[in-house]
């Protein structure tokens, strides 16, 4: 087969985004600890940069080049902006709260742009050897970001921990990966595609490669039973690192899943989306149950969180074109309005002080009622009560699945069960948002210390607090580009 | 009988059985789980290598080239982030996976 | 028949140091059988005819990766006894999933017929073909993104090992060349002009 020079414009984000981080990194070694704070703006110029590249890299149709290993369609574009708009918001809210507790590195921003560098890649990945790099290149940097505080124990057991899982979940994804290239000989997704479904579906090796495979999504998204990782280590992290990983990589979690099992294998659906379910039901049921348990509010939210990623798989299950924009409308708005409820949770905080337990938002209402209004505006949403916009998120999603289970047949009372078991779990889990409301309005503050945060930070989390209840009010605008994106 | 694909399979599959069964019976030691986790990867790489030859293609090579690749770069992060709990805690044994602290 | 025998020769070398690498209760032996797994490994890869991967390994892993794990176990001075903890105990459950993974995997690599025709026999490859070249040219054309993609993630490793370990540390005596080299005579000589002793 001749060689073809690939097109090198799809990929004018990434390499956009490379060239910027090149030049923080040198520019990085001229900046005094002091005015690490240059280092800061450069890293935000560089975002922006990127994000006008990936505006003038949308497709008119979905390119492939760099010989199929790289796609570019306008799921891309629509995630990959939502990425580098979380980014430039996560440094926004961690800036202060790095200069104030003496991590004045500008390796953070540095190892954050490779990890956004690593989620491009896995969003535009059209085959399994580039989703394996760019997952690697994400978790390379989550796990040098987790230990990034060296004095910290904490951090360090964290970020072990972190690595030891994470490097055996990559082994077993790749194992699996390696089972399906010897039953189809291809890698590429699309070429995949078709030569399953000539196959057909009913072979061992290849579910043997499926479920491994899916061991590798369940971990990254952090389902039970993967999910052992994911509260030792948002509270183990540092706060501006919490925000990162509580928000941007699920993001990536989706991507990871829709290229591999709805792009590559949609021929082994009937295989996928039992297991699926199995991880999905038991990551409502019992992140929710841990949840309520908790008196520390990033382990909270780390529970919280498998309890979503349970929904955002739960529209994967459902399998169908409703089902997947709802799982991606779920995933965006998850994503930001995570990215709120961290970001008060480092507002909070002080130096030397970590606002890391629920008793530290009691009367945060008379410390300062707007930004005890913006935390209810992120609880109210993450519970799930309307008008806030994870209502519609997962009305969404229980809508998809029932609408799957109209045409299921002799399977249909599964559909109607898990869309009972939601709700259900959805009222369980308002519990422990609506405990934080309590602790804020009803409660006598303990701490009387006003808030110190800087101007550009409560600017950006008063913003992130209107969206949520802003697209709440209005759902339509997004929605409808989620199902344009997946059609 | 020959050896064919199947028994280079076999192998890996020992391999790899071996090094999940060394995750779970030195779950403490972290280095010893970091040797674990390159013997996965081996029994990996021996899986891409066998099918590529059996299936006279060259992607397989190339895959098991990225993954001896990005493997040196997570033994290096990997070693250095066991040099930062060493130097924090003076050991480098790490408590068991509490599933339901707190 | 002599290809055979090499493989079952080099393959019960290697299961028996995958074996060492996770019963032996010195991490220093540890990586000593590590090494020797990766030996046999490169030569069952040649065998497979994968002759630039098989070298590879050796000069990547055993040269490099396996020595940096020797380094990192001689500095921090492990101390074995405390972390052999919890070996006995976890031990049944780790040989029972090794052993329901390895006859699970078996059956799935037995039963299932491959859809290969060539089973047993490889296809043959070209008078004249050469395993590095062959990589080669895909690697530089068809693999250029992931290529790229590799080099990027080695420089995000030197950074975060850089950052994770490297530390300034107070009252370290340094040589300043542009010092030294800088200095003049007149920094460091003090001529002293003395009233030179008469002799009696």
């Amino acid at each position: 087969m001749p060689f073809i020079t690939p097109d090198f414009a799809p990929a004018l984000a990434e390499m956009t985004l490379l060239g910027a981080l090149c030049v923080v990194l040198i520019a990085d070694l001229f900046v005094s600890d002091e005015r690490r704070v240059i280092t800061f703006w450069i890293s935000i110029a560089a975002l922006a940069v990127t994000l006008i590249a990936i505006l003038a890299a949308q497709p008119l149709s979905r390119e492939i080049t760099f010989s199929g290993s790289f796609v570019n369609d306008s799921l891309s574009t629509v995630l990959k902006f939502a990425a580098a708009l979380c980014l430039g918001v996560v440094f926004i809210y961690s800036r202060d709260y790095l200069m104030r507790n003496g991590l004045r590195k500008g390796e953070f921003y540095l190892l954050s742009l490779f990890g956004l560098l690593g989620i491009f890649v896995m969003i535009s990945a059209n085959s399994m050897l580039t989703i394996y790099l760019g997952m690697e290149m994400l978790s390379l940097s989550l796990y040098s970001l987790v230990a990034f505080d060296r004095d910290s124990s904490s951090c360090a057991e964290a970020a072990m921990k972190y690595f030891v899982l994470g490097a055996i979940a990559s082994g077993a994804f790749l194992y699996g990966v390696s089972l399906i290239y010897g039953v189809t000989g291809t890698i590429q997704f699309d070429v995949l595609t078709t030569r399953v479904a000539e196959a057909g579906s009913d072979d061992v090796a290849l579910w043997f490669g499926l479920a491994f495979v899916l061991v590798g999504i369940a971990f990254k998204f952090g389902a039970v039973p993967f999910h052992m990782w994911l509260p030792d280590v948002y509270q183990g992290a540092r706060t501006p690192v919490t925000i990162y990983l509580g928000s941007l990589t699920k993001l990536a979690s989706f991507a990871l899943a829709t290229r591999i099992l709805v792009e590559g294998l949609p021929a082994l659906y009937e295989q996928w989306h039992q297991m699926l379910l199995v991880m999905a039901v038991l990551s409502l049921i019992f992140g929710n149950i841990v949840a309520i348990a908790q008196t520390n509010i990033k382990r909270m939210l780390a529970y919280s969180t498998i309890f979503h990623v349970g929904f955002i798989l739960l529209g994967f299950f459902a399998g169908n074109a409703e089902g997947y924009q709802a799982s991606l409308f779920y995933t965006l708005t998850y994503t930001f309005t995570a990215l709120g409820a961290f970001g008060t949770v480092a507002l909070l905080s002080r130096a030397g002080f970590e606002a890391e337990n629920l008793e530290d938002f009691r009367g945060l209402n008379a410390r300062s009622p707007w930004f005890a209004a913006m935390m209810a505006c992120f609880m109210l949403s993450l519970a799930g009560i309307p008008p806030w916009v994870g209502f519609w998120a997962k009305l969404h999603v229980i809508a998809a699945v029932l609408d799957a289970g109209r045409f299921a047949g002799d399977t249909a009372v599964i559909f109607f069960s898990v869309a009972v078991i939601m709700v259900l779990f959805s009222v369980v889990g308002a519990f422990y948002y609506l405990r934080v409301l309590k602790y804020m309005y009803f409660d006598e503050a303990v701490d009387r210390h006003t808030l110190e945060a800087p101007a550009d930070m409560r600017v950006a989390l008063s913003l992130n607090g209107l969206a949520v209840i802003g697209v709440g009010l209005a759902p339509g605008g997004l929605f409808a580009l989620c199902a344009q994106v997946i059609g | 009988m020959t050896v064919g694909l199947q028994h280079y399979l076999t192998l890996s599959a020992v391999l790899f059985a071996i090094a999940i069964a060394g995750i779970f019976i030195n779950r403490r030691n972290v280095i010893l789980l970091l040797m674990c986790i390159e013997l996965m990867l081996l029994a990996v790489n021996f899986n891409f290598v066998a099918f590529s030859r059996y299936l006279g293609d060259e992607t397989g090579q190339v895959f098991v080239f990225f993954i001896l690749t990005v493997a040196a770069a997570e033994a290096a992060i990997g070693l250095a982030i066991l040099v930062v709990l060493f130097r924090n805690r003076r050991s480098i044994s790490v408590d068991d996976i509490s599933e339901m602290k707190g | 028949m002599f290809l055979n025998l090499l493989f079952y020769t080099f393959g019960a070398v290697l299961v028996g140091a995958a074996l060492g690498v996770v019963f032996s209760r010195n991490p220093v032996h540890a990586i000593m059988f590590l090494v020797l797994a990766f030996f046999n490994s490169a030569v069952l890869w040649l065998l497979l005819e994968a002759e630039f991967l098989a070298i590879a390994l050796v000069l990547v892993y055993v040269g490099a990766v396996m020595v940096l794990f020797l380094f990192v176990v001689m500095m921090l001075d492990v101390n074995v006894e405390q972390v052999r903890e919890g070996f006995a105990r976890y031990m049944p459950v780790g040989l029972l999933v090794a052993f329901i993974m390895v006859v699970e995997l078996g059956q799935v690599i037995w039963v299932r017929s491959w859809g290969i025709s060539t089973l047993t026999t490889a296809p043959p490859l070209p008078e004249d073909y050469s395993n590095t070249k062959a990589l080669g040219k895909v690697l530089y054309t068809e693999h250029v993104y992931a290529f790229e993609l590799a080099s990027v993630i080695l420089l995000l490793a030197i950074v975060a090992a850089i950052t994770l370990t490297m530390r300034k540390r107070p009252n370290l005596k340094q040589q300043d060349i542009a010092a030294q080299v800088a200095v003049r005579r007149e920094d460091r000589v003090r001529l002293v002009s003395m009233p030179a002793e008469k002799k009696e």
